[in-house]
């Protein structure tokens, strides 16, 4: 057991390294000069040269990634070219934001989606299941971005039930310790802090959570009429078992391991989407300064946001395998068995 | 969805067919073909006999027939209601992107400032923008960029998937995993990140959006063909072919593409769904096509600002890209249930 545990913990290392080599070499690809936009428009070639160096940009690619590679299991990322900030500086500074924001919208995702996948399985092609259903696909075509402006414009500017944009209104801000100012507010044991701090995260996450809800309760639906329909669920509605046990301690309980597969790559891609949302209601997490780094051609800055994007991805598949390992007898025997299910 | 009469008797199980050597005159096929046609059409309701007529799906005038076939079972008096609109909006969004540019009442591009920002009217039917551009005329003329830009992109990248998972599932085990190994790396980033990153770099054209688009989304298409690949591979079949001697290529090239080819394509249908809105993302974030252009990603960033006193700049653009994405989308899922009977039920 030990064994498997320990071979995926190296799989996922071994995958980041390829993440982080993969972006790397593709950054040495695409054309463009770093070293020219990091020393300024109005640069002499001279500056130009200076920059080159101090980036590390003269030396052989092969050299520069080696550099890097070593650097990194240091934790150095190297410098920033637009902030000129340390990247891992940066990255503490926008990486709990982003974060927090990924987290709710995925606890809103399973509030949402797994209540309602599971009714509309549960009443099959009645007016429920027809209305889930359409919402299922509204939210899985809406464009985040869109969603996330209208949602501003109507609850925010309009009701005003919510604040506009940020992280906290002016003055509420909880004393940064951890970075997540739901953490933070709960440190300070200060409520009015907490709640000022979920007040704006509301409606980023509802926006966040759309397309992904969409495809969670999908696969909740699909799978537990799948399991309905089996003889052990026939079994026990003949023995007298209620139909809410049914349903969900007998049919839900079977679509737990898919659901949480799909949960786990969703936090990963909620990263990349997160970037659509932060641009819209101001929030300064890792998608604006990844947006930022990209257009700045800033590689070192480009990199440090992959590489925690591709670790957060290879975290949360990692920690679903290992609670499958835990939690599903048939997963846990075909890994013990030897056989790779 | 159920009521179908389903005429399971009309044609052999092809498991219990003579697998066709390659000794066999290939001049025969197509009049056999067209007799079983023929016949076909005449005895077994449209769209019921999805896995077992997708051989000829492959040709280009196959794939016609496969398509108009699928339509008439969309149509049919006993579709789901849901797949006619699907399919009625898809239609309409295809007509709007090749007409779109002559219908358009106004010059989607002459800025005119005495008309900024109008509110719907009978002159301006979905109002005006910033720079008093006609918004209406503008969507129409971006139907088509949007559109064709979308299924370039699934096209370009199906056909890599196909081929890449062709090649894996030829390969000895070893490449074949490290190939897969790849393509799971590489979904480990968002599709997002990836093509903004690529897109950034190649400079704001369509062209770089299409390839950066392609680049990102290759590895999920090729890790779903490949699964693809391996369901038809373990068909009884397949495993029948195998042992009377037909070799790894013809397998693939005869027996398993041709079977594997409607589940590709309905998961192409699928993607552009996908691929209008990360395209419209993109956009958003300004790597799209460049200003003056009627993207309609960069309309809906481009009225972002006045949302508070002009709804209508960004709302439009914003209702065409969930439209055509959900249409899209719908459509795909119709065509899967239609082609895949055991779906039927749910």
């Amino acid at each position: 057991m030990a064994i498997y545990v320990a071979k995926r913990v190296g799989l996922a290392i071994l995958s980041v390294w390829g993440i982080i080599t993969i972006v790397f070499f593709l950054t040495k690809l695409i054309p463009g000069d770093a070293a020219r936009v990091a020393a300024g428009r109005t640069a002499t070639a001279d500056q130009i040269a200076q920059a080159r160096e101090r980036l590390g940009l003269d030396k052989p690619v092969l050299e520069q990634y080696a550099d890097f590679l070593a650097r990194a299991v240091r934790g150095d990322l190297g410098q920033s070219a637009s902030t000129h900030q340390n990247v891992v500086t940066d990255l503490s500074q926008t990486v709990p934001v982003t974060l927090q924001l990924v987290l709710v919208a995925m606890l809103f995702t399973i509030v949402i989606a797994v209540p309602l996948g599971t009714l509309a399985a549960a009443l099959r092609d009645k007016a429920p299941d027809v209305a889930a259903r359409i919402l299922f696909v509204l939210s899985g075509g809406v464009p985040v971005f869109w969603l996330a402006i209208l949602l501003q414009w109507l609850f925010a500017s309009n009701l005003g039930w919510f604040p506009i944009s940020g992280s906290n209104a002016f003055g509420a801000a909880p004393p940064d310790v951890t970075g997540f100012t739901l953490v933070d507010s709960a440190i300070a044991g200060d409520p009015a802090a907490f709640a000022d701090s979920f007040e704006h995260l509301v409606l980023p996450a509802l926006a966040l959570s759309a397309p992904f809800l969409s495809t969670v309760a999908r696969n909740v639906r699909s799978n537990l009429i799948g399991a309905l329909d089996t003889d052990y669920v026939a079994f026990a509605v003949s023995k007298g078992a209620k139909p809410f046990r049914v349903v969900v301690h007998h049919g839900l309980r079977s679509t737990f391991g898919s659901t949480l597969t799909i949960i786990g790559m969703q936090l990963g891609w909620m990263m990349g989407a997160a970037l659509l949302v932060e641009t819209v209601f101001a929030l300064p997490g890792i998608g604006v300064y990844l947006n930022q780094a990209v257009l700045n051609q800033d590689t070192f800055a480009v990199l440090g946001c992959v590489l925690v994007i591709g670790v957060v991805f290879t975290v949360a598949s990692l920690v679903v395998d290992l609670i499958q390992i835990g939690t599903d007898p048939r997963v846990r025997a075909s890994y013990t068995t030897g056989a790779t299910a | 969805m159920t009521s179908l009469t389903r005429n399971p008797g009309a044609e052999p199980e092809p498991a219990l067919e003579p697998e066709p050597g390659p000794e066999r005159s290939r001049l025969l096929e197509p009049a056999a073909e067209a007799e079983r046609e023929s016949i076909d059409a005449e005895f077994v309701p449209a769209g019921t006999r999805g896995y077992r007529r997708v051989n000829e799906w492959l040709t280009p005038a196959g794939l016609g027939a496969g398509i108009s076939r699928g339509l008439r079972g969309l149509f049919g008096r006993r579709a789901p209601i849901v797949d006619r609109i699907a399919i009625v909006i898809v239609l309409a969004l295809v007509v709007v992107a090749i007409i779109g540019p002559f219908i358009a009442p106004y010059d989607p591009y002459l800025a005119q400032p005495v008309d900024a920002l109008l509110p719907p009217s009978a002159a301006h039917w979905m109002g005006t923008d910033d720079a008093g551009r006609d918004v209406l005329s503008r969507l129409l003329t971006g139907a088509g960029t949007t559109l064709l830009a979308a299924i370039a992109v699934v096209v370009l990248t199906t056909v890599i998937g196909v081929v890449v998972a062709s090649i894996a599932a030829l390969s000895p085990r070893a490449v074949d995993t490290v190939i897969m190994r790849v393509c799971d790396i590489a979904m480990a980033l968002p599709a997002m990140v990836l093509a903004l990153g690529i897109a950034a770099a190649l400079g704001p054209s369509l062209g770089s959006v299409v390839v950066a688009m392609v680049i990102a989304m290759w590895p999920g298409t090729t890790r779903l063909v490949r699964g693809i690949l391996r369901v038809t591979m373990s068909s009884a079949y397949v495993e029948s072919a195998r042992v009377t001697g037909v070799s790894k290529a013809g397998l693939l090239a005869r027996h398993v593409l041709p079977n594997s080819m409607d589940s590709v394509y309905v998961q192409a249908s699928m993607e552009i769904s996908g691929a209008i809105v990360l395209m419209a993302g993109l956009a958003y974030l300004g790597v799209g096509a460049p200003p003056p252009s009627a993207d309609w990603g960069a309309m809906v960033a481009q009225g972002r600002e006045y949302i508070t006193t002009a709804w209508w700049v960004t709302t439009f653009p914003g209702l065409a890209i969930t439209i055509a994405a959900i249409a899209f989308g719908l459509l795909g899922d119709a065509i899967r249930v239609r082609l895949d009977p055991s779906l039927r039920r749910r």
